[in-house]
């Protein structure tokens, strides 16, 4: 990983030219060197003659093809092929090869990204087209005022980003947070105000036009929403079609949000594996373009629609055949780019491209490394930490009140799989998850003292 | 030579064929399990000795099962191979069949007037090892103490099951004793302790040896230190070995009556412990987990039903005027504790009780205890998958695409262990209802006084594995008046009752035997 900023002009091997690899190669490429592994010729030569990069036909999770595409003298790696295992495969050599290049990650794995967050998985940095896809929609139709949600520990923690608008309610806004009625289980982590970020204090007030970040249970960030927008409604009720891996990612982002969510899945044995992981969802196994089925579970009243199955010309009559029956908010998951245009002349409210999405994400990283978890923290000052208190910590047994942590604020902790939101009173002990928000220049500290 | 021609071959091809398990197998493992099980009447010959009561009764009984154990040892040389999957079922129904036999034979083997004859020591010995605590012996005060201790002992033995037991201290038995294992542990599944089956089946005879020891002990001190007069180390011990395993054969003619409430308390206490699935109950005592036991749907849902019962029993009493106080509340929870977990102490004679806490009896005889535990009748766990398999039955007549997989404790239920379920309630429902009908119909036939109640009392008493009916055959009464033919349909519920009828109904299928 580099100490601060990326250099400007770096050497960057790309393993997998999907669809992925293609949109990262065309953003990338006028600024840096970039060389790109993949075993299908067909999907190199248009972008060799296109973008001016090297390529070699060969597979990632080679060491020797790793060696012959000069990965050793990389200062960025990233492997997006469509196979995890390949993935990780080529991600462990490249750290053979390249032990001080920055590596990137795509997987489709939820638990693999659970265990980089952990610090478990030996890559800088850790992508899910899935994730991050559900991500988007929930965006689009999750808690109103809210601009980004990142879950950790299964769902049972969320970070979520609100813009305090005009209007919000009077217990939370304009009064010093100490008197301040918050929702249990939560607290706020920090106020964003005129582009700069602060860890509030109990004297600190919320303002409206201020954006403030909160950490709390998935109940505790539904009240949040309602006290920031009261106008608006809650969702209760979003209908998701294709209960694939994304329909299925995007179904558990959305029941972790406490929100209602009806699932259709055509294939009886996937709903039922569906239905076996989402206690909380209510799957059925229908085809999405029955009519009969749509109107007798009266489809058309949902609030909103997802369609995320995997062939778009089935994805895109399931859409505009639920507008005709009269969904008022349709979002679909496009997978061919052309598509895009399509469903939005067929009037679909939405479209989330998941490889694009993946594709910006990466991106993103490559071009500013801080950006990894809650949307971004301005300027780089602060960061989200997962990590498990050792047993050896001078703070273990200390009650959080007592804890002389500066510029940090320890959100939540997972205790025996299950989230605590401690008070006060509460003690850390060895072992404990704890998820910290910190100012980045403390990052060693923190680490150092947990 | 032209292959048609070898005679070997046309023997080989016509020969029977058709037989598709291994008898002699069976038979030799069924012969091994009751070899060492004959061991067992070496505990009554040392009391024997030192009461001073004859011990040919036991040295008879052990002789003869011992022979005939090593005799179907002999014919298990025979076998082919090890025996597999299918003849587990006949080694499990046969064992618990002979052992019912062996249970027998010191009733008929001693001078005792009440059970001298084969049916009745039939009757006696099934009782006894399927932990049922029906009795014909009205009067157990004019038992020999040795033969007193054996009818006990034979509850506690049959307790954690015969071939738990075999399991655990048999080197032989480890290829095919998992399923063998399962099929004797009451409840749709088995909680694995260990990944050997073997070591499972240890740590729950332990787990249940020291509860044992435990309640002794108690018992013990209540008699010493004077709370309970009429408790004497032999009670202590006699009770004790028939309150672990839910069997229910009292050291008194009067069942636990004559007890203080104190011991009655105790008793109610450990009846509903030893109501607990004894897999969780291991880890919470002995891994300090006790967690897992009190997140356990099925526990919640037992001590709520316990709770309940004796909420409703105890309104009735005290409304109807029999009990008040403490005594109504003990009368209403020894009870309930005693019927739905299938022991079938007594301390009233509640046959004279109002009709809803009769029929709260009745029904909490169907309910049983825990899975895991030594109790019979249905299990609470199968009671709450049907409940929750109902319920998604109404939920898709509104939502026929629906896909709802039935969770226990957060887990998905197979399918097939649902359809298990359900065909076990069904069948057991069934075998209950012909039970009934033979008793009824035998009763008129040898000219019994048998009312509708009690036909239906003690066709669910047997097959539960309850003990006391009603009527006659009511806690402070004895089973003996019914006719031979009635006393073997029971020994047969009982049978039935305690393999959780799988086992049992499956040999009665040509599928079994064909190949």
């Amino acid at each position: 990983m580099w100490k601060g900023y990326p250099p400007a002009r770096m050497r960057i091997v790309i393993v997998g030219a999907g669809q992925v690899g293609s949109t990262i190669v065309e953003a990338l490429h006028s600024d840096h060197d970039l060389t790109v592994i993949d075993v299908v010729r067909d999907r190199l030569e248009p972008l060799a003659y296109r973008y001016d990069v090297g390529t070699i036909e060969a597979n990632g999770a080679s060491r020797r093809a790793l060696r012959d595409a000069g990965v050793g003298d990389a200062d960025l790696f990233i492997a997006c092929t469509s196979r995890d295992e390949v993935n990780l495969v080529a991600c462990s050599f490249a750290r053979v090869e390249a032990p001080h290049a920055t590596s990137v990650i795509r997987t489709s794995n939820i638990e693999y990204i659970d265990l980089w967050r952990e610090g478990r998985l030996d890559v800088d940095f850790a992508v899910s087209s899935e994730l991050e896809t559900a991500h988007a929609v929930s965006r689009s139709i999750g808690m109103p005022a809210a601009r980004q949600t990142d879950v950790f520990a299964g769902g049972q923690v969320q970070i979520v980003e609100f813009e305090v608008p005009e209007g919000a309610d009077r217990a939370v806004v304009d009064r010093p947070l100490r008197e301040a009625k918050l929702p249990d289980d939560s607290r706020v982590f920090g106020i964003i105000r005129e582009d700069t970020l602060t860890l509030p204090r109990g004297g600190e007030s919320i303002r409206a036009g201020d954006r403030i970040v909160v950490i709390g249970s998935p109940t505790a960030a539904r009240a949040w929403g309602a006290l920031l927008a009261p106008g608006e409604a809650t969702v209760k009720d979003v209908v998701v079609f294709g209960g694939g891996q994304m329909g299925t990612a995007i179904a558990r982002l959305l029941t972790a949000q406490d929100i209602g969510v009806r699932l259709i899945e055509p294939d009886r044995d996937r709903a039922r594996e569906v239905a076996e992981e989402l206690p909380k969802c209510r799957v059925y196994n229908a085809t999405g373009v029955d009519v009969d089925f749509l109107e007798r579970e009266l489809i058309g009243r949902a609030q909103a629609a997802v369609f995320a199955i995997k062939e778009d010309p089935k994805n895109h009559y399931a859409a505009t055949l639920a507008r005709v029956h009269g969904v008022r908010f349709t979002i679909a998951v496009v997978h061919d780019t052309i598509s895009t245009k399509v469903y939005e002349l067929s009037g679909v409210d939405v479209t989330v491209n998941p490889r694009g999405v993946t594709a910006e994400e990466i991106v993103r990283f490559a071009h500013d490394p801080r950006t990894q978890q809650v949307a971004m923290l301005e300027g780089d000052r602060y960061e989200v930490l997962d990590m498990i208190t050792k047993p050896t910590s001078e703070y273990v047994g200390l009650k959080f009140r007592d804890m002389p942590i500066r510029g940090a604020m320890i959100g939540a902790i997972v205790r025996d799989g299950k989230a605590i939101f401690p008070r006060s009173d509460d003690v850390l002990q060895a072992g404990d998850r704890v998820i910290v928000f910190t100012e980045t220049k403390r990052v060693p500290d923190v680490e150092r003292v947990l | 030579m032209s292959p048609t021609s070898s005679p070997d071959r046309t023997d080989r091809i016509r020969g029977k064929t058709y037989l598709g398990i291994d008898v002699a197998g069976a038979l030799g493992l069924t012969g091994t399990m009751i070899a060492y099980l004959s061991l067992s009447s070496l505990i009554p010959v040392a009391f024997a000795l030192g009461y001073r009561e004859p011990i040919w009764p036991f040295v008879g009984a052990g002789v003869i099962a011992g022979g005939v154990g090593l005799g179907l040892q002999r014919i298990g040389h025979r076998s082919p191979g090890p025996i597999g999957f299918r003849e587990g079922y006949l080694v499990v129904s046969l064992t618990w069949l002979l052992a019912a036999m062996y249970a027998a034979l010191p009733y008929l083997l001693s001078d005792e007037k009440q059970v001298s004859r084969p049916v009745d020591a039939l009757f006696e010995g099934m009782s006894g090892f399927s932990t049922t605590g029906a009795s014909v012996i009205a009067d157990v005060d004019a038992l020999d103490r040795s033969l007193l201790l054996w009818r006990q002992l034979s509850q506690w033995l049959g307790g954690m099951g015969i071939i738990v037991l075999a399991l655990a201290v048999l080197p032989r038995l480890r290829i095919g004793g998992r399923q063998m294992f399962e099929s004797e542990l009451p409840g749709p599944e088995v909680h694995q302790l260990a990944e050997r089956i073997r070591d499972t089946a240890r740590r729950l005879w332990l787990l249940y040896i020291a509860l044992t020891a435990v309640l002794i002990g108690l018992l013990l001190l209540i008699g010493v230190t004077g709370l309970d007069d009429r408790m004497d180390p032999f009670d202590a011990v006699g009770n004790a070995l028939t309150t672990m395993p839910l069997g229910g054969f009292a050291t008194d003619p009067r069942s636990l009556e004559p007890f203080a409430p104190v011991t009655q308390w105790v008793v109610a206490l450990f009846m509903a412990i030893a109501g607990l699935n004894f897999a969780l109950l291991y880890l919470a005592l002995a891994r300090r987990r006790p967690r897992v036991l009190v997140r356990d749907e099925e526990a919640r849902l037992y001590v709520a039903m316990l709770v309940l019962g004796s909420v409703v029993v105890c309104a009735e009493l005290i409304h109807a005027g029999l009990f008040s106080g403490e005594e109504a509340v003990r009368q209403a929870v020894f009870q309930t504790t005693s019927l739905m977990t299938g022991t079938g102490f007594a301390i009233t004679n509640y046959v004279s009780w109002p009709t809803l806490s009769i029929m709260a009896m009745i029904g909490l005889m169907f309910v049983g205890a825990s899975a895991g535990s030594p109790t019979g009748s249905v299990k609470v766990v199968r009671h709450l998958l049907v409940g929750r398999l109902l319920r998604r039955e109404l939920r898709q007549t509104i939502h026929p695409e629906l896909v709802q997989p039935i969770r226990l404790n957060g887990k998905t239920v197979d399918e097939r262990t649902l359809r298990a379920v359900l065909a076990f309630v069904l069948l057991y429902i069934g075998i209950f209802i012909i039970g009934a009908v033979l008793l009824a119909v035998d009763a008129r036939v040898s000219s019994l006084e048998l009312g509708m109640t009690e036909a239906i009392a003690a066709s669910a008493g047997t097959l539960g594995n309850v003990g006391p009916a009603l009527g006659f055959a009511g806690p402070m009464g004895s089973y003996a008046p019914f006719s031979d033919f009635s006393k073997l349909v029971m020994v047969v519920l009982m049978w039935i009752g305690r393999l959780e009828v799988l086992p049992v109904l499956v040999l009665l299928t040509r599928n079994y035997w064909r190949v």
